[in-house]
């Protein structure tokens, strides 16, 4: 009979969870509420530019994940201790963003059949931003290979610092290559915003709440897999305590 | 004393089979992220490096010879567009070099005067038969008020060169 326990899954969320969540909440809230009713058509678009108060910060948001899960990846290579915390960081924000940024391509593929009156074109832009999504995938892939989670970490945290050099690439792709996709309007090469007051408000608004929707997701999403972890080590030690309990008894 | 890994048991470790089996998911997983990155970078090379040819710059510029399919930018002349027999005439127009376009159906998208668009297709003389249309839009974003319309009117497009 076994009597010893692997330890159990309490729940994941904090105080600073709780904080990200009711931020996120309010934020896409408005998103949702301002983005379909008090924001005004485009005079060219029309309701069209609606799409964009989730395709710009989803795209904005899947960067960041990149960029964390680059920077986290640095420093459990360059620490000292390589802190598994640091792997998991990177493994969670990887996984979120890959997740941004399929939304951005639905959403932009949404937008683009209504506009552009197609789909999907092989464009610098759309063309940099599959590659990147695919470039992702693979890291995930690679961390599945197996082995022990300080060879995971190695060899993920080398492909994600080879990703995270794609990001400059797609983002000045409309610059550096002749696009159908527009330039950027917020980040716009002269700096100038050409976009109507509550449009910016509402396009701002929504990066900032899908920004702590990431990092409400990455935050749990690191401590189950912290959880996973600590499973898995313990896993052999109660297999072991048992046999020698039944050997015993 | 037997320590083989159980695999009835709740608690027990991955057994290696099951471990072997999502190891090569993930391999099979890499392959096919491998086979579309390479998809991608023929299509990025092939595709988008140079995606299309300013009007002005047919029979001018490398690749953009006129015996060949090409994807042409400009934009759409004030007051040129018809429509007859299910085809849409237009005229497009880039650094004061205008080419007239003739396409088989409704455009679609936002297609409209003054906007940029990129023609696909091949030039028949003097005009160019286009089978598909891409409308471009502008990084600009104006909340849509009667003001605004007769701000357009005071600056025709016809004006614009790209």
């Amino acid at each position: 009979m076994t009597t010893t326990e692997l330890p159990a899954i309490k729940g994941v969320g904090t105080q600073a969870t709780r904080l990200y969540g009711v931020l996120a909440l309010i934020a896409l809230g408005w998103v949702l509420v301002g983005g379909l009713f008090f924001t005004p058509e485009d005079v060219v678009q029309g309701d069209a530019v609606r799409i964009m108060y989730v395709h710009v910060p989803t795209a904005w948001t899947a960067y960041l994940a990149f960029i964390v899960t680059g920077v986290a990846s640095a420093c459990w290579l360059l620490g000292k201790k390589h802190s598994m915390g640091f792997d998991r960081v990177a493994g969670a924000s990887a996984e979120v963003g890959v997740a941004f940024m399929a939304l951005t391509l639905i959403s932009g593929s949404l937008w683009g059949r209504i506009t552009w009156g197609t789909f999907w074109v092989w464009d610098p832009r759309l063309t940099t931003t599959a590659f990147l999504f695919v470039t992702y995938l693979g890291y995930l892939a690679v961390r599945g290979l197996g082995g022990s989670p300080h060879q995971r970490a190695r060899r993920s945290s080398v492909v994600a610092l080879l990703a995270v050099l794609e990001i400059p690439l797609v983002h000045f792709s409309v610059v550096l290559w002749r696009s159908l996709h527009q330039e950027a309007s917020v980040l716009s090469p002269d700096g100038d915003i050409k976009m109507d007051g509550i449009m910016l408000f509402t396009l701002l608004f929504g990066v900032f709440g899908f920004s702590v929707l990431f990092a409400w997701l990455v935050s749990h999403r690191q401590r189950i897999m912290a959880m996973h972890d600590a499973q898995r080590a313990s896993a052999l030690e109660v297999a072991m305590a048992d046999r020698l309990q039944e050997a015993s008894s | 004393m037997d320590l083989t890994p159980r695999t009835s048991s709740d608690n027990a470790p991955l057994a290696p089979r099951t471990k072997a089996k999502k190891k090569w998911r993930y391999v099979a997983m890499l392959v096919v992220v491998v086979s579309a990155g390479g998809f991608i970078v023929s299509q990025f090379l092939t595709s988008a490096i140079d995606f299309y040819c300013n009007v002005d710059e047919i029979g001018s510029r490398v690749g953009c010879e006129e015996d060949r399919r090409l994807r042409v930018q400009g934009n759409v002349v004030e007051g040129s567009i018809s429509e007859s027999a299910n085809k849409t005439t237009f005229s497009l127009v880039f650094n004061n070099k205008t080419i007239d376009v003739i396409y088989d159906g409704d455009p679609g998208g936002i297609f409209q005067e003054c906007i940029p668009v990129v023609a696909h297709g091949r030039l028949q003389g003097d005009t160019f038969e286009a089978n598909r249309i891409e409308v471009r839009h502008s990084n600009e974003y104006e909340a849509a008020n009667a003001d605004r319309i007769s701000e357009s009117e005071v600056a025709p497009c016809s004006q614009q060169v790209g």
